[in-house]
């Protein structure tokens, strides 16, 4: 006689099954794909984010890093008393991660469109980054 | 079995978790493999069921999150220490709460069709588990705040991220099971220096390894 684990444990299976499966279909749906990243609004490739900011070399734990400051590039991007807002940074499969201007103005962008942090978390370093919302 | 023992046991999986997480992990890492569904679909798996049937001890599972997590913090390669440490000692927590209701001989698990299903269930939660609290946490214990709006904007991601260690755990688990037909004796001399003759092996390799490479 089949008891009521055997029964439910298979059932579960199924459904956490089906859910890995549906979102992984809506991640592949929703992905956005797109060379330009929006600053405050506007969109702007890497090659003009890079023409409009000096590069910065910074120290982190997994050696250096180069790339343009977050802090020049939110300036250049209009950004008014840039301490007074949170960052939303954005990357195309949805990540995101929320930094105060005191750990952004420490941060770069790099040409591979990621950005590193040199005193955080690399939960923080965000990748193929899409949009750096200013909240 | 003693308290002694079963601390012992516990020392030995949890290091041999860690040390599977930081060197294996890493070198599969490396070569662009998924590591993380291969370490919570395999390693973590294994080294969590045979710890179970062997010690039938409830508590052992935590213990050895939180051993092997510690570890992890020593990993000497690049990538996220404290979000890696932090979700294996939840992976830890998270299985002796999906297993609680399992009986330590296992015979709600006797056909390979509900030992499937139960890898499939278990790997699936701990990865996922393991995955969310590390992103609530990680930001905390950063001092830098958790934003519940990035854990929402994320959730598709982290419960798509589950279906490559569930399948594994799949298969895996069943595997695993066959090892309790295997007689694993060890005579008590030789207990506590195999124990902790391996821990310390694992622990001075990933030690060693953070002053050489990570220091």
């Amino acid at each position: 006689m089949i008891s009521g684990k055997e029964k439910t444990i298979p059932i579960l299976a199924i459904t956490v099954l089906l859910l890995g499966v549906f979102s992984a279909l809506y991640v592949n749906a929703t992905q956005v794909n797109k060379d330009t990243i929006a600053i405050n609004g506007n969109e702007y490739t890497i090659d003009q984010l890079f023409s409009m900011c000096n590069k910065r070399i910074i120290e982190t734990d997994e050696g250096e890093k180069t790339g343009i400051a977050l802090d020049e590039l939110m300036l250049k991007a209009g950004v008014g008393c840039p301490a007074c807002h949170n960052y939303i940074i954005k990357a195309e499969d949805k990540y995101q991660q929320t930094v105060s201007w005191d750990i952004l103005k420490t941060g770069i962008l790099t040409d591979y469109s990621r950005v590193f942090f040199p005193d955080t978390a690399h939960t923080f370093w965000v990748r193929n980054v899409i949009e750096i919302e200013v909240k | 079995m003693n308290k002694m023992k079963i601390f012992a046991g516990i020392l030995l999986f949890g290091s041999l978790w860690g040390f599977s997480e930081s060197i294996i992990g890493s070198a599969l890492s490396d070569i662009g493999l998924p590591a993380g569904a291969i370490m919570t679909g395999f390693f973590a798996l294994t080294f969590l069921v045979i710890s179970r049937m062997f010690y039938k001890q409830p508590g052992m599972q935590l213990g050895m999150g939180v051993i092997a997590g510690a570890l992890r913090l020593f990993n000497p390669f690049a990538g996220c220490h404290l979000c890696s440490a932090l979700a294996i000692m939840a992976e830890g927590a998270i299985f002796e709460i999906i297993w609680y209701k399992i009986s330590f001989d296992l015979i709600e698990l006797k056909t390979v069709t509900t030992q499937a299903s139960m890898g499939i269930l278990t790997s699936y939660i701990v990865y996922v588990g393991g995955y969310i609290v590390t992103q609530i946490l990680t930001p905390i214990i950063s001092g830098l705040g958790f934003y519940f709006e990035n854990l929402i904007a994320l959730m598709p991601n982290i419960l798509s991220s589950g279906l490559l260690p569930a399948l594994i755990g799949g298969v895996v688990l069943p595997a695993t099971i066959l090892v309790k037909k295997v007689d694993f004796t060890v005579k008590d001399r030789l207990y506590y220096p195999t124990t902790i003759g391996i821990s310390v092996l694992c622990w001075c390799i990933v030690v060693g390894s953070w002053f050489l490479i990570g220091a």
